[in-house]
């Protein structure tokens, strides 16, 4: 029996232990990929210190851990000594309040919040912005008060009641027999709770995606949100660092509770040290607050102004193999501009975030539909184009396009087709039929689908011969049939995930925007693209508009302007692997990307290619419902 | 009395909590109760309900089974670490803490690492001639990663419970004729059932809510209501359907762990640590 | 006689509806030591705390030195306590608890040095002002609840149970000891136990306490000689109480004989409580004695046996430093200065019987009072 127990207890720990020596092993692997060890490096800890945005993130994340362990600590002590002069019965009304932070899943926790702050931010009180730094703060401090309380509620019942009245009746007031004597009964309450209360908040992902705004993230939120490259080796070895510190602080703790425990046992003469010790942690909480507080006003005393752009993953170059840093050289040119980008999964995640509010965002690049459908429902701002002089440059065929018949609301930044990235290695060229490859049984489990619903139904509307644009609901629920069928062979619903999937040969055959697939396909050399140009496809055009949530609408223009300067526009292609629609970029192009048929296909093909349109709120809504029970749901079948 | 000062001090704390507690859950159900588009009440949001009851039952299915799993594995490992000595006690009680305590995001992604097609156990399995199996994008897989993420959620509540039992209980039941399995079933068991519980819950909790790791570790299959809450609010743009979705979700978990305090008698601040 | 220092007046105390304390009169003069003795529950912890400032009454007033002092905090009061379990300073050494209140008042450092060394030789523990306070013997801890006290020069020392939790030999040198820090400091003392011979031993003036309701103020000798009712009699030391019938004054009957008393001034065949303590009785032959019984049980007692004699069906019990065995058929003689008259009140009754009557208290017990609080 007891054999078998430290046999499973041996097993266990190697069970939890696993995935985070994986991690380990993978911030010295030379490789990309977490699965093969290619060689040994310790190159990705020096990336590591060279990467000011990761630093930042986890900055930030360890600011928001420290201020929201502060005020949590400071807060709630005091508030467990009131409550624990509350009578009982509403001791246990309290309590029960606070317990519901702690059973309610985290998910609810931040949804209800977020809609809090949404409804009161920008309902009530018209505030542009209203999920930012300090409803993440007030939202770690909400979950962060109910450890502190719960560790310091039991110090304060096991604490001799009459230790209050005996400072008191030596000559203490009430504050002073706080700071005298309570203090230090409920201390090891106040740390453990402060210390739970800073894990928790360091690490705490669900809560934090949900109310969290565009301008400040934290590590965890990036790390789930920042998906479309394949997570950098940098992230496993910061990961590592991380074990080490957190691995040392915890020996370091319980070898002074020992070394504490000790002396309380034998006790010869009074031990200062434990004395210092409970000092220095009273210090350190104070010392937290204060670094944090400094650190806001310091940080909130930019002279520069913030611009944010909400874009696509991987879709501006950013000076990585050789590119142009765009953000860089705009920041150079405009000193006074610091560009802040955060990112969209799809249309629809866009549009959802907007809607939701909340938020301030200066720049967009949405889709031709996706415009459209803003432009009904007043979300975009008529830009200025006195400020944007390059204008001009936009080929004619891009201007006044039917999205914005009167191009007043965009500047078109990228074009390009949807087709098929497929693996040669594994899929046989006579299967390359159409878009009913997605559909072939014999690729079952290895084919991805691309997760919003537009692109779906687009797909879908192909193979079936209908309008991308029907409005026909008959013709749609037959789409969603379509898809619902395709649901067993599909491996996974995914949108950036893809290029880790694809690159690393998880998945063989998925749908996707031709820039992206070129991105890959540098990466793995066996991936090609396929275009069904005989059922058709989508063609589609990215444009910068500026959403009404926007704050710098100058600083905005100023940005689109320098992106549609044909010399940048070409830079830029040359990373994103798009179509540019400024001719005259083209000539600023590396020549494979310029000739390319997957990036400027002929003529001849791009006929065969049609642009979705704005259909109405309903038959968008009535789509997204079926996308959802096809897809998610087993409602089909 | 003079007491009446200090009880003062909780009320900030208590007007914080009804203003970031309770008050949120109000406007969800409010989201819940109004129409995306128009805004105007309707009941249509619950009536969709129905649709997702499969999910649902899915999401409990898996995080009872991983509730269950991890009690059946958690309970002989923290049974183990309260009869250490000391500082053994110490070390492993650590040692559990640890993983707690770094990302859960990473760590669920090492385990892709580990499962996929192409992934190391795979390629191992592909090494020694068995050939690759289906481990990833299947309902045990998600099951595992809720194990492996809510495991020391287990263990902890459990050591607690079971390093407070008193040693002479079990002298006195071996004094009294009892095998050391009668022993273990008649006294240990009986006496460690309010750790089972709380142990219970707070794995069941966080598994049932999650999304992350059926996101990763599951399937086309395998999705959970956590899921659909996540891509109702950050992609579908139907906060309303999605609000409502979070107050069943929160009913369900309300009404799970009222029954299990009922079992496992309400411990005011049974909190681990 | 010394001057009037601290009068309560019609005390009332209700917690949650409940009375703990019924209109307490009582004046404490300067110099004395004061003893509020009851069993748990009796409300002497509740009017301790009122006095340091720890409690408000619900009605009636408090006075010091001649001022009203209800609505002054304890830290304001010249007054100090000795709390039940010393309530010392977990996190502070011996010095620093003695000078915690010196400190907290703002004294310079060398003369709070020099008073709590002053203070550490009073009460013996010279040399240990560097000692954590878990080190410390119950004793010790003791001395330093009271050297912590009293370092402060309050006018008035309370003191709450502050020899509960030592053992007897301990307790008896630290009743000795406080009585001497007493008469040394000249401040007065106003102690609360549950423990009679304590109370008698150490006090100047003992009041006794039950239900909330002052039972009986006097002198020791005069609380053990003439209780006042049957509670007093009965809580303080042992007794037999029985019925009876005062025929006129100085003739009382009981048991079916009437005796000779010293009691006089009650009506005509009232009925009354008679009290005759243990030790009064005198065993004589059968042939010889008022009262014919048979013992019932012998416990031998060190100094004495405590033997139960059943007279008609009642046990009494008697102290006697002569063995008589169980079966023994014996007589007793009363003295008319051994029979005790008291006015029948709501105790009579109660007490008495032997066989169902413990006067022990759990000193614990106490604890179920605190918790109200």
């Amino acid at each position: 029996m007891k054999k078998t127990n430290r046999i499973l207890t041996i097993l266990i720990f190697i069970f939890l232990y696993i995935p985070m020596a994986v991690l380990i092993v993978a911030s010295f692997n030379t490789g990309k990929d977490i699965t093969n060890f290619e060689g040994f490096t310790l190159n990705q800890y020096a990336e590591l210190f060279r990467d000011e945005d990761l630093l930042r993130l986890l900055g930030n994340s360890v600011l928001i851990a420290l201020l929201a362990t502060g005020v949590s600590v400071a807060f709630g002590t005091v508030a467990a000594v009131g409550i624990h002069s509350l009578k009982p019965k509403m001791r246990k009304v309290v309590m029960s309040l606070t317990n519901i932070p702690m059973t309610n899943p985290d998910i609810v926790t931040g949804v209800s919040l977020s809609l809090l702050f949404v409804f009161v931010g920008s309902g009530m009180l018209g505030q542009r912005e209203s999920l930012n730094f300090w409803t993440l703060l007030i939202a770690h401090v909400t979950f962060g008060l109910p450890y502190v309380i719960l560790n310091v509620m039991p110090k304060l019942q096991q604490m001799d009641g009459s230790l209050t009245d005996a400072a008191m009746d030596l000559g203490c007031t009430p504050v002073q027999a706080f700071f005298k004597v309570i203090l230090y009964e409920i201390l090891p309450g106040i740390v453990s709770g402060g210390i739970m209360t800073f894990t928790m908040s360091l690490d705490d992902f669900v809560i934090s995606y949900f109310v969290t705004g565009s301008q400040f993230v934290t590590l965890p939120v990036e790390i789930y949100t920042y998906t479309k490259k394949p997570i950098q080796n940098k992230v496993y070895a910061m990961f590592t660092l991380l074990f080490l510190l957190i691995f040392v602080l915890m020996v370091a703790m319980n070898l002074l509770q020992l070394r504490a425990g000790r002396k309380r046992e034998t006790m010869r003469s009074v031990s200062r040290g434990g004395i210092i010790f409970r000092r220095c942690v009273a210090g350190l909480v104070a010392a937290c607050l204060l670094v944090g507080c400094g650190f806001l006003i310091f940080g909130n005393k930019q002279e520069r102004i913030t611009l944010n752009v909400k874009n696509w993953g991987m879709n501006m170059a950013d000076g990585s193999d050789g590119t142009l840093d765009i953000v860089k050289a705009f920041e150079e040119k405009y000193p006074h501009i610091k560009v802040n980008m955060s990112y969209y999964e799809s249309n629809e995640a866009l549009y959802s975030q907007l809607s939701n509010g909340g938020i301030t965002v200066d720049v967009i690049i949405p889709s031709d539909y996706m415009i459209d459908r803003m432009i009904q429902s007043n979300m975009l701002l008529e830009l200025n184009f006195d400020n944007i002089e390059n204008f001009k440059y936009v080929d004619e065929q891009f201007k006044n396009p039917a999205y914005d018949p009167e191009n007043k609301y965009s500047v078109p930044y990228t074009w390009g087709t949807v087709g098929i990235l497929y693996n040669t290695k594994h899929v046989d060229e006579a299967d390359l039929t159409g878009w009913d490859l997605l559909w072939n049984e014999d690729y079952a489990g290895k084919i991805l689908m691309i997760d919003n619903s537009r692109d779906a139904f687009g797909i879908a509307q192909y193979l079936l011969g209908y309008s991308i644009n029907t409005t026909d609901k008959a013709e749609l629920d037959a789409c969603a049939q379509k898809l619902a069928e395709q649901k067993p062979l599909v491996q996974q619903y995914v949108m950036d995930q893809i290029y880790t999937i694809m690159e690393n040969e998880e998945a063989w055959i998925a749908p996707y925007y031709a820039g992206d697939c070129m991105l890959m396909m540098e990466e793995n050399e066996d991936l090609a693209f396929f275009l069904p140009q005989e059922q058709g496809f989508n063609l589609f055009t990215d444009a910068m508009c500026i959403p009404t949530c926007c704050q710098e609408k100058e600083a905005a223009e100023l940005f689109i302007n320098f992106l549609t300067d044909p010399e940048i526009s070409g830079a830029n292609m040359d990373y994103i692997c798009y179509g540019s629609p400024i001719s005259a970029a083209r000539e600023h192009m590396e020549d494979y990307l310029a000739t390319s048929e997957i990036v400027y296909p002929s003529e001849e093909v791009l006929a065969k290619g049609t642009a979705y349109a704005y259909l109405s709120e309903e038959i968008t809504r009535y789509v997204e419902g079926l996308y959802q029970e096809a897809t998610k749901l087993n409602a089909f079948g | 009395m003079r007491k009446n000062k200090s009880v003062l001090l909780s009320t900030p704390y208590i007007l914080w909590m009804l203003v970031f507690t309770l008050i949120p859950l109000g406007v969800v159900g409010y989201y819940a109760l109004t129409d995306p588009e128009s805004g105007a009440f309707t009941l249509s949001n619950l009536k969709d309900l129905g649709m997702y009851l499969p999910v649902l039952g899915q999401s409990v299915l898996y995080s009872l089974a991983s509730a269950l799993i991890c009690l059946i594995l958690g309970y002989p490992v923290a049974y183990y670490i309260a009869h250490r000595g000391p500082v053994a006690q110490k070390i492993l009680y650590m040692l559990v803490m640890l993983p707690m305590c770094m990302s859960f995001l990473l760590r669920t992604l090492a385990w892709v690492g580990l499962l996929q097609d192409t992934g190391i156990i795979n390629n191992l399995l592909e090494a020694i001639g068995i050939g690759r199996l289906q481990l990833i994008r299947t309902p045990g897989a998600v099951i595992l990663g809720m194990v492996y993420n809510y495991l020391p959620y287990m263990i902890l509540p459990l050591y607690a419970t079971l390093v407070k039992l008193d040693h002479r209980l079990i002298e006195a039941a071996e004094d009294l004729g009892c095998t050391p399995a009668k022993t273990f079933m008649k006294v240990i068991l009986p006496l460690s059932v309010p750790g089972i519980f709380s142990g219970i819950t707070m794995v069941f909790v966080p598994a049932v809510s999650t999304f992350y790791i059926s996101q990763k570790l599951g399937g086309t299959d395998t999705v959970l209501i956590g899921d659909l809450i996540e891509r109702l609010f950050k992609q579908g743009d139907n906060p309303n359907l999605g609000a409502a979705l979070s107050l069943v979700l929160m009913a369900l978990v309300f009404v799970c762990t009222g029954i299990m305090n009922r079992f496992g008698g309400d411990e005011e601040g049974g909190v681990i640590v | 006689m010394s001057k009037e220092l601290i009068r309560l007046r019609d005390l009332t105390m209700e917690f949650d509806g409940e009375r703990i304390l019924d209109s307490i009169n009582l004046y404490i003069n300067d110099h004395e030591f004061l003893t509020l003795l009851g069993p748990s529950g009796c409300g002497k912890t509740t009017t301790l705390r009122i006095i340091g400032g720890f409690l408000n009454p619900t009605s009636g007033t408090v006075t010091f030195d001649g001022e009203i002092i209800n609505d002054v905090p304890p830290y304001k009061r010249q007054i100090n306590t000795v709390f039940q379990r010393y309530a010392l300073f977990p996190h502070l050494n011996v010095f620093d608890n003695i000078a915690f209140g010196l400190r907290v008042a703002k004294l310079p450092a060398e003369e709070v040095t020099e008073r709590v060394n002053r203070m550490l030789e009073v009460v013996s523990l010279k040399g240990y002002g560097h000692r954590h306070i878990n080190s410390l013997s119950g004793g010790q801890q003791q001395r330093v609840a009271i050297a912590r006290a009293l370092v402060n020069e309050p006018k008035v020392l309370l003191l709450d149970e502050p020899l509960g939790a030592l053992d007897l030999r301990l307790r008896k040198d630290m009743q000795i000891e406080l009585k001497r820090i007493q008469q040394a400091m000249g401040i007065t003392f106003v102690y609360v136990t549950h423990d009679q011979e304590e109370a008698l031993s150490m006090s100047d003036t003992v009041v006794v306490m039950d239900k909330g309701r002052i039972q009986q103020i006097g002198k020791p000798e005069d609380i053990y000689n003439e209780p006042k009712n049957a509670f007093v009699a009965d809580f303080i030391g042992e007794s037999n109480i029985l019925d009876g019938v005062m025929l006129s004054d100085y003739k009382v009957r009981f048991f079916g004989r009437t005796f000779q008393c010293v009691d006089k001034g009650f009506a005509p065949n009232e009925s009354v409580d008679v009290v005759i303590r243990p030790e009064d009785i005198d065993i004589v032959a059968p042939e010889e004695g008022h009262l014919v019984g048979v013992v019932t049980s012998v416990t031998f007692k060190g100094l004495n046996y405590d033997i139960i004699v059943e007279f008609k069906g009642f046990k009494w019990l008697i102290q006697t430093t002569d063995y008589h065995g169980e079966g023994a058929t014996i007589g007793i003689r009363l003295n008319p200065e051994d029979i005790h008259i008291m006015h029948k009140s709501e105790y009579s009754g109660m007490f008495g019987d032997y066989s169902s009557y413990s006067a022990e208290y759990d000193e614990l017990t106490e604890d179920a009072e605190d918790e109200e609080e």
